[in-house]
């Protein structure tokens, strides 16, 4: 009982990858966009598309980590 | 079965727990120090106009960094640049020996963490350097308007941090899929996917954490 509760607790940390998902793919099509309409712009777009995907990607590895987390220390815990 | 655990494995020197991540990147160091003065004797002392075989590599490298330092930062790349090239030799070196089967010890949070007090620290000198004092960096700090200065100043805060977590998160799911995926197929595909996750997710994780400090300082000094 415990550890199904855990498991779906883990599942709704690993939820935070949608949204995730949803921004990469969001920004990775506007810049795709931008540069399609300004190719000499490319370099810069480039980076400030990395900055934010860095970002993004970030908030991705943090919830893996909660999911992690939940289920290697507290599910340990439980069982 | 899998195993996972938030502190470091312990390891004793002279009786007293350093943990083992500390050991292996004193071996790291160690190794590097050695290939530098190497690479100082026999390529720097004997730089030519023309460059040829080994000096070409190191000037690609250095030259590499600077400039894109200089496109990010300006004239501050001057300070910075050197700072980056080996917070990022650091690291690469200590999360690319798990592909020699040695535990990497960026897989421990301190060590992870001890990388982003380096970047907070860059940050805040070459602020204060390139914006000319205290008063300089506060003006910095609210430069739209003195509202968002709390704000500002808790971002600079959770910059190290978050560059920690990142880089420790990174590197602990890497060996977790791989020991999975060890537990699944144990030959043969391993090999396969140990090449992207120890080569060329380190290099990303390398590069990410030099983009991020060149980042944060070029929010410090403009």
């Amino acid at each position: 009982m415990t550890l199904g509760i855990i498991a779906i607790g883990a599942a709704i940390a690993a939820l935070c990858g949608a949204g995730a998902a949803l921004g990469m793919g969001n920004a990775t099509g506007k810049a795709v966009e931008a540069i399609a309409r300004q190719p000499e712009a490319a370099g810069k777009i480039n980076s400030s598309l990395m900055f934010g995907l860095i970002m993004m990607e970030t908030c991705a590895v943090y919830a893996l980590l909660v999911g992690i987390l939940i289920v290697f220390i507290l599910g340990g815990k439980a069982a | 079965m899998l195993e996972v655990s938030l502190t470091p494995t312990p390891c004793y020197v002279f009786g007293v727990n350093v943990g083992l991540s500390v050991v292996t990147a004193w071996c790291i160091l160690a190794l590097l120090l050695i290939t530098l003065v190497v690479i100082n004797i026999f390529v720097v002392r004997r730089m030519k106009p023309i460059p040829t075989g080994a000096q070409n590599v190191v000037e690609l490298m250095v030259d590499g960094v600077h400039r894109w330092a200089e496109g990010k930062i300006g004239h501050a790349a001057d300070f910075v640049a050197p700072v980056v090239m080996t917070l990022m030799a650091y690291v690469f070196c200590n999360t690319v020996i798990e592909l020699f089967g040695l535990p990497p010890s960026t897989d421990d949070i301190n060590c992870t963490f001890a990388m982003g007090l380096c970047t907070f620290i860059t940050v805040n000198v070459t602020g204060l350097k390139f914006r000319g004092g205290i008063r300089g960096r506060i003006q910095g700090l609210c430069t739209p308007s003195v509202i968002v200065m709390p704000i500002r100043i808790l971002t600079d805060f959770i910059a190290p941090c978050s560059i920690a977590i990142r880089l420790f998160a990174n590197v602990m799911v890497g060996g977790i899929i791989m020991q999975l995926i060890y537990m699944v197929v144990p030959i043969i595909l391993p090999a396969a996917i140990a090449s992207y996750f120890n080569i060329l997710h380190v290099g990303i994780q390398t590069f990410v954490l030099g983009l991020l400090t060149l980042v944060y300082v070029s929010e410090a000094i403009e």
